[in-house]
């Protein structure tokens, strides 16, 4: 399989995403939400998953949620995580909606400290690696 | 794949299914070795599987009529069958096979061409040589999903890939829901090592595994410790199908095939977003299978389940109704799961974890070989066997029987 040379960052020119990294380099937490049936709709789609409507409206989010599952990888699966070992991959359950939830990394902490449903909170970091030109803000989080 | 029926708030829905209920019988079963890197071919892999399957049914390369495998170029198609065998027949070929939920399904495809002619003997194939290719793939067999735009983008920066990374996350989940304890999970690993231990082709044969071993290894990605994670193998089986009238004139006794189904999952391979995140699609595919078949989990003597994570095993048995929601590992850690347990003999080959990772083609084989009373660590009087297929966005239920 070929990869962009800036594998693994995101590419921030995807359409669908591209919001939300235009959020994430102004510090904001961005999240469509549906004009039809105001759910917020997480990963974007032509089509509200719930009520099939087709228009949406980016929102910031407060930034906050609660912490739903993760895990701490001691063994690189790619070549490009090998320097960041061991890290902490999570997903943020949104305090607007818990049925959103953000695939992302639990920094400056303890992982030994981290409990389910704990109160958690953004916290835009650069994400680079080695190897790979360039760097990307993104929405990472902390515990309150 | 099917069409969605209709829009349900649930976070999944079953595929509507006809009655197979005894349209089909599996007459014949294969392997390849299984093995660590081995640098032979798919095309090698499943064709010895392939000539195996169609031995064990009394058969010749010509009574094959049809073939069915997965939509990769790489795959056992007719080209291949032909250049292996140096026949030139005509086949009906099928896309919808292969393993994960289609070795589940792939009787279902298969019923119409034998009800209308169309064929009359059908192979469904898989195989992989994914040890060989690993060190080429981005994340071994994370690879089709390094491919997933959403995931390149949302996903993969934040380090949650490949599998063993969400399901590990599942896992930890499934701990806080319902008291699942790691030696819980350790006892799933033990009881198919214990399998694989007794099953001659097993990639783990000669390498026996204790629980204090399991709990004693460091986490990979923790919850998970190397031995909740299935193995990486060369290897490829087949079964052939025809319909149960011809069964009973070949040379095996007849297996035939009592219920089918397949689940599906709103939020597909986007386990992130799953509603249900300790569950898996079983949940829609399990009832549809039994309601056909006229059963009900209690009556099956065997259960084989997709099993790339020792969580995997756990959910499908809770989700097919096996036991209450959460319940699973209390049975793993009671030794239900053991083939000589009485209750839930489950991966009695040894499973993707101990056996060989062929994606669930090798599942499907033994249960095949468990109700014929050939299998090595063979259930007493076998007569109701299941298979539970997992893809991730989808999940199937088989249930064969012996007339």
């Amino acid at each position: 399989m070929d990869v962009r040379p800036e594998f693994p960052l995101p590419d921030t020119s995807w359409e669908p995403t591209a919001e939300f990294w235009a959020g994430a380099a102004r510090e904001e937490l961005r999240i469509p939400r549906c004009d039809s049936c105001r759910r917020l709709c997480w990963y974007p789609r032509e089509r509200c998953r719930h009520c099939d409507g087709e228009q949406f409206t980016w929102e910031t989010m407060s930034g906050t949620g609660t912490l739903f599952s993760w895990v701490v990888v001691t063994h690189p699966f790619l070549p490009q995580f090998a320097a960041l070992v061991p890290f902490v991959p999570a997903l943020v359950a949104l305090d607007e909606d818990p049925g959103v939830r953000i695939p992302t990394r639990m920094v400056e902490c303890d992982a030994a400290e981290l409990g389910f449903e704990m109160p958690v909170q953004v916290a835009f970091r650069p994400l680079s690696f080695e190897g790979v030109t360039g760097q990307v803000t993104a929405p990472l989080f902390v515990p309150v | 794949m099917a069409n969605r029926d209709e829009k349900t708030d649930d976070w999944g829905w079953a595929t509507a299914y006809d009655d197979v209920s005894g349209a089909v019988a599996i007459c014949g079963v294969g392997e390849s070795d299984h093995t660590k890197a081995s640098g032979r071919t798919v095309h090698e892999i499943v064709g010895s599987a392939v000539e195996r399957a169609i031995a064990d049914a009394g058969l010749q390369p010509t009574d094959v009529d049809g073939l069915m495998h997965i939509p990769l170029p790489e795959q056992f198609d007719v080209a291949a069958f032909h250049e292996y065998f140096g026949t030139n027949h005509d086949m009906w070929e099928s896309k919808a096979g292969g393993g994960m939920r289609w070795a589940g399904t792939a009787p279902y495809e298969a019923a119409p061409a034998l009800r209308d002619g169309s064929a009359t003997t059908i192979l469904n194939t898989f195989g992989v040589a994914w040890a060989t290719q690993r060190s080429n793939m981005v994340g071994g067999p994370g690879e089709s999903h390094a491919q997933e735009l959403f995931k390149q983008n949302v996903e993969i920066p934040m380090g949650w890939f490949p599998q063993p990374v969400y399901f590990a996350t599942v896992a930890r989940r499934h701990m806080f829901e319902f008291g699942t304890t790691p030696e819980q999970l350790g006892a799933v690993a033990v009881t198919c090592r214990r399998h694989a231990n007794l099953t001659p082709g097993a990639v783990m044969h000669d390498k026996p595994l204790t629980l204090a071993q399991y709990l004693e290894a460091p986490p990979i990605v923790e919850p998970f410790r190397k031995e909740d994670c299935c193995l990486i193998s060369d290897g490829g089986g087949a079964y052939l199908m025809t319909t149960p009238e011809r069964a009973r004139d070949l040379a095996k006794p007849v297996v035939e095939v009592a219920g089918v189904g397949l689940g599906n999952s709103a939020t597909g391979a986007h386990w992130a977003q799953q509603e249900a995140f300790t569950s898996t699609p079983q949940v829609f595919a399990a009832p549809v299978a039994f309601a056909m078949a006229g059963l009900g989990p209690a009556d099956v003597d065997v259960y084989t389940c997709y099993d790339p994570f020792t969580i995997h095993t756990l959910m499908q048995i809770e989700d097919s109704g096996f036991c209450d929601k959460g319940a699973a590992g209390e049975m793993a850690e009671r030794g239900d799961l053991a083939f000589d347990s009485g209750v839930l003999p489950t991966n009695t080959h040894g499973g993707l974890l101990s056996h060989a990772y062929v994606l669930g083609i090798a599942h499907v084989v033994e249960v095949v070989r468990q109700l014929r009373g050939e299998a090595a660590a063979q259930v007493p009087d076998a007569e109701i066997g299941v298979y539970g297929g997992y893809t991730g966005p989808q999940a199937s239920t088989l249930i064969l029987r012996r007339p």
